[in-house]
């Protein structure tokens, strides 16, 4: 089921939606879901529960079967029940956020969010479902304090990803009703650009402020074979050891110590196009980060000064990321 | 590799059970092929879990179902009513689940289920099956819960519980519906006549051993409340069936054709009672000789017979006055006449040639009468349930004659003949005699075992006057019952064997829950939801103040259901430990101390610690305990109470 309601027709959903919305209180970090913004509407299975139930109701008053009408009966309660039990599957569920996990763009983001109640009983099979990715399962068991739910969101630009509205819906415990609750919480991920395929070569030449200018091939000496990771530049593949082993492998090279480079925007041609140059640096930031180097970068109006290490590349890489954006 | 052990863990699992038990109640309706095929559908489905390859395509589904509906129709040249309804319904419920692969498909046969169990209740109506619903929807709610569970841990326990307490719940709202809910009185539209399974009951012909195979059932035919004091045992005698033609061994009605108005004189006060019929899908009701005040929708037929306009398929209530003491027809049509005293050709001649002798003999009809009852009673004439079988075309003249051994059909048919043969125009009458009265309720039960056969014969002056020659050899029959009046070495039917103290009361026990079950369960209709209110209101009410009334009802029952399950102002939202904790905080509050969102209970007890170092202990362990019960262990009351203590002895002494 995608972001629409069961039996409604889209335009429906749209107005349902736009009503309760002015319900939603202001995003903060924390929200309960309660009554006031609980909603329930019958499934498709809902459907097909109650025109059995009025068959079976039917044939009861016109075979005056008192059994009929005492299971017709039993049915429509049950079927109330559930809906009362969908409901209570959501009411006094509490949703905290936590902390993202920076991710490149065209990567799906997490975003974690803690459930918990003052409710002693369990909550099972809740979904949620951000505005264009897929709905998540989670349960809170009977007396646990709390438990996590990763909701998946697609990125496709760089910058800061707003979490934004999302469902929480449950048909649980019999799939009659659909109990749903639209959310907003305060919560963002960090959106890295994403690396470039196939960036220029990384031009030393272009490098003013190393010591050793005259070792042009400086930063390409080979130093030997390792296995592939994640995120290794394709043009740093190692073909012939790919043949030989069958397995991806990839050239190291070695820069000397010491040696400091400065990715810079300006390296870069001026026809390239601001969004290719922001991949292209970063790019080239995974790959030095990768080749352990001490790299800074420059960016119109920004100076990193040259560093290394996991807090160095995230300052990099989030500089680009919010680039002109802030 | 098959992983058999996987098998419970996937939903078609959980939709197989449920649908297999629905259907066990309908197995000895089905059709032995249809016994062995169904099972066999389900194991290739369940098999299909492990092995999804062995899924059937649609041309193969085809292939099943095609043959088996052409086979289904040949079997019961329908595929509509009951029966074939069924068989067809749970053929298409197995062919459904073998090409079920999504959630969809499962909520489908679920809610098929459910009909699926209430055809059976066209079949059976009794408490088991009940008790067998309400099983059943537990096994079904559980597989719904099952198929909506998702991958959140519900074990097999709690869904068995979930289910039983919805079930719980559902009961009073259920009941509430059925008292209230508008019941409409008759038929929607003309329902569809099914080829029923014979049920055990009286049938419109007679002939020897026709009644006393009938007496082996226990199974009750009727029962009555009567409205004043009940009347003697031996006038207990209900009418059914008149058969005037006999063929020299089987009576049948014939076609009467009979005074369009007969005469019925009556010369005590009408008995009123209400008879509760059970089904036997036949026309004919019973009623005491002789009806007089009919009810409503129900013929009288020129042999003081009630008729129903229809065949009684469900338990079919009626009240209805007869005279003890009455007569009837004083003139005899013509066609009575030579019927009453028709004798088939060479049948029978040794007793015919009997009866002409008598006619001889005697000048008066009466007397003639009274020498046959006494020839019965005094000639070597045994009553028995196991007669000797009496092969041939005379079978009269050999019982007369030759085996002496005979049941009520045997004497009553043989004092016919001779009433004809002397000249007397006689009728079989057909019915049941007696009953059994329950001293819990004062209803009587009258069962296939009461089942009997007696003659009337028209006498000049009096009418036709019932004769039951049974009442001459065997007057035990008539005075208490059918097994006061067999030998003691007579084999009796086993419900007879099982009559002493102890069981003879449970029997009337189970007797009374199942008269009361009928009556205002099975039996429970607009007539009856109408005394019901009039009883609550004083008054009679329409469907709008009844409707509206449901909804009163329901709306209240509802509230306190969900308060049962919202609990909104139960205390114990929090838990104990978290109770105290805050009452805690509060404390530390008042002196100033305010713990803020982002503190952790540690960071609290540290900062509240060095406020207040005279009690830092104190709190330390309180904060200890705090974080022990709620993040580590189970509850612990002891901890907890030290704790109260504690908290209670905190003087919070600025230093």
């Amino acid at each position: 089921m995608s972001n629409g309601l069961p039996l409604v027709p889209d335009f429906i959903t749209r107005l349902i939606k736009l009503w309760a919305e002015k319900r939603l209180p202001e995003p903060d970090q924390q929200t309960t879901l309660v009554r006031r913004r609980i909603y329930i509407l019958p499934t498709r299975h809902g459907l097909t529960f109650f025109i059995t139930l009025l068959v079976i109701l039917t044939g009861a008053i016109n075979y005056e079967n008192s059994l009929g009408f005492m299971l017709s009966f039993l049915l429509g309660s049950i079927g109330f029940l559930g809906m009362i039990y969908t409901h209570e599957n959501l009411n006094h569920l509490t949703l905290n956020t936590a902390t993202t996990r920076p991710v490149f763009a065209g990567q799906p983001a997490h975003f974690p969010i803690t459930l918990s109640s003052d409710k002693k009983h369990g909550f099972m099979n809740i979904q949620f479902q951000s505005r264009n990715g897929e709905a998540v399962s989670a349960h809170l068991e009977p007396l646990a304090a709390d438990c996590q739910v990763q909701i998946p969101l697609n990125t496709e630009q760089r910058g800061w990803l707003e979490l934004g509205e999302f469902k929480v819906f449950t048909e649980f415990p019999l799939g009659l009703f659909h109990a749903w609750s639209w959310n907003h919480l305060n919560t963002r991920c960090l959106v890295y650009p994403k690396p470039d395929e196939h960036p220029p070569h990384f031009d030393l030449s272009s490098q003013h402020s190393g010591q050793h200018a005259s070792e042009q091939d400086g930063y390409d000496d080979f130093a030997g074979i390792r296995e592939y990771q994640k995120g290794d530049a394709p043009n740093h593949l190692a073909w012939k050891a790919i043949a030989r082993t069958r397995e991806l492998q990839t050239k190291q090279f070695h820069a000397e110590v010491g040696d400091e480079i400065i990715l810079s925007w300006y390296a870069l041609p001026d026809n390239m196009d601001i969004e290719r140059k922001l991949s292209v640096l970063c790019r080239w930031v995974l790959d030095a980060d990768h080749h352990g180097l001490k790299y800074g970068l420059q960016l119109p109006g920004t100076q990193l000064a040259a560093g290394s290490g996991r807090h160095h590349r995230h300052l990099c890489l989030k500089s680009l990321a919010l680039f002109s954006r802030s | 590799m098959l992983h058999l052990k996987n098998i419970p863990q996937h939903p078609v699992f959980w939709v197989i059970v449920p649908l297999a038990m629905v259907l066990i109640p309908h197995l000895p309706r089905l059709p032995v092929w249809m016994i062995i095929l169904l099972p066999l559908l389900f194991g290739w489905r369940l098999l299909a879990i492990v092995k999804p390859r062995l899924l059937p395509g649609k041309i193969l589904l085809f292939l099943i179902i095609f043959p088996a509906v052409i086979i289904l129709l040949f079997h019961y040249g329908t595929l509509l009513g009951k029966t074939a309804g069924t068989a067809l319904l749970s053929l298409l419920l197995a062919i459904k689940l073998l090409e079920s692969t999504q959630k969809r498909d499962y909520m489908l046969l679920i809610a098929l289920s459910f009909f699926i169990i209430v055809t059976n209740f066209l079949f059976s109506q009794t408490i088991p099956t009940v008790v067998f619903m309400l099983i059943s929807a537990i096994v079904l709610i559980m597989s719904l819960i099952f198929i909506n569970q998702g991958d959140a841990p519900v074990s097999f326990r709690s869904r068995l519980k979930m289910s039983s307490l919805m079930l719980v719940q559902a009961l009073p709202m259920m009941l509430i519906l059925f008292v209230l809910f508008p019941r409409i009185p008759g038929p929607l539209w003309s329902l569809p006549e099914d080829s029923s399974s014979p049920r055990t009951g009286l049938s419109d012909t007679m002939s020897p051993g026709s009644i006393s195979e009938l007496i082996q059932s226990n199974e009750i035919a009727f029962r009555v409340q009567f409205k004043s004091e009940a009347p003697a045992q031996n006038s207990l005698y209900w009418r059914a069936l008149v058969l005037w033609y006999f063929d020299g061994k089987t009576w049948e009605h014939g076609k009467p054709n009979l005074n369009p108005t007969p005469t019925l004189e009556g010369f005590d006060t009408p008995l009123s009672y209400t008879i509760t019929l059970e089904p036997h899908d036949k026309k004919w009701l019973f009623a005491l000789d002789m009806p007089s005040e009919i009810p409503e929708n129900v013929s009288y037929t020129n042999n003081f017979l009630l008729r129903s306009e229809s065949d009684i398929h469900s338990l079919y209530q009626y009240t209805v006055s007869s005279f003890l003491d009455y007569r009837i027809e004083q003139q005899l049509s013509a066609w009575e006449r030579s019927a009453g005293l028709k004798l088939p050709e060479g049948a029978n001649p040794r007793t015919v040639a009997l009866g002409q002798q008598w006619r001889r003999q005697f000048k008066q009809p009466r007397d003639i009468v009274q020498h046959a009852l006494e020839n019965f009673n005094q000639q070597n004439f045994f009553y028995t349930l196991q007669p000797p079988a009496t092969p041939g075309f005379d079978p009269v003249d050999q019982f007369l004659f030759t085996t002496r051994r005979g049941f009520c059909e045997h004497y009553a048919s043989s004092f016919t003949v001779l009433m004809r043969a002397a000249g007397i125009p006689a009728r079989i009458v057909l019915g049941y005699q007696g009953g059994t009265q329950n001293p819990l309720n004062n209803f009587y039960s009258v069962t296939q075992s009461d089942a009997h056969a007696w003659s009337e014969v028209w006498l000049e002056q009096e009418g036709w006057v019932r004769i039951d020659p049974t009442a001459a050899i065997a007057p035990n029959r008539i005075e208490q019952n059918l097994n006061a009046a067999l030998a003691a070495t007579e084999n009796r039917p086993f419900h007879m064997r099982m009559n002493s103290g102890m069981l003879k009361q449970l029997k009337f026990y189970w007797d009374a829950i199942d008269n009361s079950w009928k009556q205002w369960v099975i039996g429970y209709d607009s007539k009856l939801q109408n005394q019901l209110l009039n009883t609550i209101f004083n008054r009679d009410i329409d469907y709008v103040e009844l409707i509206l009334f449901l909804i009163t009802t329901l709306a209240v029952i509802t509230l306190i259901i969900a308060l049962f399950i919202f609990r909104p102002f139960s205390r114990n939202s929090l838990d104990p430990i978290q109770r105290l904790y805050g009452r805690f905080c509060k404390k530390l509050a008042r002196k100033g101390l305010i713990r803020q969102d982002y503190e952790g209970p540690l960071d609290f007890a540290c900062r509240a610690g060095s406020e207040f170092p005279a009690d830092k202990n104190t709190i330390n362990l309180i904060t200890a305990i705090y974080i022990n019960q709620r993040y580590r262990s189970r509850e612990n009351t002891k901890q907890l109470n030290n704790m109260k203590q504690m908290i209670k002895k905190l003087r919070l002494s600025a230093s």
